[in-house]
């Protein structure tokens, strides 16, 4: 009985391990337990590729890379294990990037805009221009360095060698001295506002406020009048209207002395009389006038 | 003298490979009887790795997790934190892993090996057995041999596991590392022969802790002090002979290690 237990312990403890070693092994190596498809890519510089790097389609983890294999012909060819769940759109560009400045490195696939396509598994991505090495880096610093120095050449030749630092220094001084200037003025001003401050206190504090009282007074009846005055003329405006009113209308004597054309016929008719009256007892007195004392 | 003296030595230095040459080929031989040593190995089995099953499971668990939490804390501003996963993984399953469950089965095993076959020894009960026609070694050496060689990696390789496991419940719970960082530093580089080098390690301090204890045990003399003075001359032998294949076992292997 005690033999048969031993057995049953053992062999379970036997089956356990090896259950998690295999189990532990493949899933690590695999990624996990889901299932997934290959793609493949090649690559002129792998830049220290390894398994189990991320491969990230548009930033986002899709899969890793599964194997790194050199071909003869100096390139790497790269199998991907992608997720099940991710499809990897068509005419897409696959790059070793860095994975931070610790060399590691990763696969991106940059996805082409508008692309409503898909690759369809076991497909060969097309393999674009990586991030740079460090000799290219080291050769861009160089190429960097080399202008900064021809710049602090010129630099120098024109603005310490032609006198331009000079220039800045006495522009520098002139400005000191402006500066020295403009505080006096500033200063002097400050005192004049003070003064004008104080004197303009003094005025207001002058003013007797009785008299500006009864000023308002007399201000206000002055205008009380005045709106009276303006009543009473606009009632005289209105009277005066009316009458003209009539006049013009025609009815009355001096409407018709002025409307009438007859009138003035009439009136001009009378004048000529009167004129010729006037000549003739010019001339003849005695015709009009017949004067008999006795 | 000196010659005489360094004579001595060598001597006794050649002598003592040689007794433990010609043990080892009387275990070869014992390999003949399976019917003294095939019952023997199952209960072997069970005393020495389903019973050390909780203690390397514990041992595993701080291991994986205090490895994962200094690495976190090594690490400067700006390295990405998957290298935590990939240094934990390496460091668990590389080296600590074994090696520990190794030393720590030194003494919980080997000590007791070496204390067992001693006993039987200054009690002449392998006297005992030689006169009924049994052959002490396949009785007493032979099933404790193969049952390290069997358990010891079956027990590595679940505290390897469990270190993982570990690994990543403290960094989850206690920093600021994602599972998602854990699993893709885990995953990173990773080769199936690492495990494969794990377990050639586990096998080698199996062989190398049955062998030891059981050789101490069996040449033990003078009584009850002869067994103390065994178990603990073999716990140390046994405990630099894992730290020696250790070395030997990454200098042969250590090239295949990387993906």
């Amino acid at each position: 009985m005690k033999k048969r237990r031993d057995e049953v312990l053992v062999g379970l403890t036997l089956l356990f391990a090896v259950v998690v070693g295999l189990g532990g092994t493949i899933w690590v190596a695999r990624g996990g337990l889901s299932s997934g498809y290959s793609m493949y890519a090649r690559f002129p510089w792998g830049a220290g590729l390894k398994n189990g790097q991320a491969v990230l389609l548009a930033g986002v983890q899709v899969g890793f890379v599964d194997k790194v294999e050199l071909v003869p012909d100096g390139t790497l060819a790269v199998t991907m294990h992608v997720n099940k769940e991710y499809q990897i759109p068509a005419g897409s560009m696959a790059t070793v990037d860095a994975n931070g400045i610790f060399g590691d490195q990763l696969i991106a696939i940059t996805p082409q805009k508008g692309v409503t396509t898909y690759m369809a598994a076991g497909d060969t991505i097309k393999a674009g221009k990586g991030s740079p090495r460090t000799g290219e880096l080291l050769t861009k610093g160089d190429s960097i360095a080399t202008d900064i120095r021809a710049l602090t050449g010129k630099f120098r030749s024109e603005y310490v060698e032609g006198g331009g630092l000079a220039d800045t220094r006495q522009t520098i001084k002139d400005l000191t001295k402006l500066m020295a200037q403009m505080s006096t003025v500033v200063a002097d001003q400050n005192k004049q506002l003070t003064i004008t401050q104080q004197a303009l206190r003094r005025t207001i504090a002058s003013v007797d406020s009785a008299k500006v009282d009864s000023t308002v007074v007399n201000l206000r009846t002055a205008s009380a009048n005045l709106e009276k005055l303006s009543r009473s003329l606009d009632s005289t405006r209105t009277a005066v209207n009316d009458v003209i009113t009539k006049v013009n209308s025609g009815p009355g004597t001096v409407g018709r002395f002025m409307n009438d054309p007859a009138v003035y016929a009439r009136i001009d008719t009378l004048l000529l009389r009167l004129d010729s009256l006037t000549i003739d007892f010019t001339k003849n007195p005695r015709k009009f006038i017949n004067l008999k004392i006795f | 003298m000196i010659l005489r003296r360094a004579q001595d030595r060598t001597a006794k230095i050649m002598g003592a490979i040689g007794r433990r040459a010609y043990y080892a080929r009387d275990i070869a031989r014992a390999v003949r009887e399976p019917g003294t040593w095939m019952p023997e190995t199952i209960r072997q089995m069970r005393t020495i790795g389903v019973e050390s099953l909780p203690l390397s499971m514990i041992v595993a668990a701080f291991l994986g997790g205090v490895t994962a939490f200094q690495t976190r804390y090594q690490l400067f501003p700006g390295v990405q934190l998957s290298v935590v996963g990939l240094i934990a993984r390496q460091s668990i399953v590389l080296e600590l892993g074994p090696l520990l469950i190794a030393l720590v089965l030194t003494g919980r095993i080997g000590a007791r090996m070496t204390a067992e076959i001693g006993t039987m020894r200054v009690t002449e009960q392998i006297d005992a057995l030689e006169t009924l026609s049994f052959d002490p070694i396949a009785y007493l050496t032979l099933p404790r041999l193969l049952a390290t060689l069997v358990m010891l990696p079956a027990l590595t390789m679940i505290a390897n596991a469990t270190a993982i496991f570990s690994a990543w419940a403290v960094l989850v719970l206690a920093t600021d590392v994602r599972t998602d960082d854990f699993l893709s530093g885990l995953r990173l580089a990773f080769t199936e022969f690492q495990v494969v080098y794990s377990m050639i390690k586990a096998v080698s301090f199996g062989g190398a802790i049955a062998l030891v204890c059981s050789y101490e045990g069996y040449v033990t003399e003078a009584g009850a002090e002869g067994v103390g003075r065994s178990t603990a001359l073999a716990v140390v032998i046994a405990s630099v002979s894992i730290l020696v294949l250790d070395a030997i076992v990454a200098a042969i292997f250590a090239p295949f290690i990387q993906a």
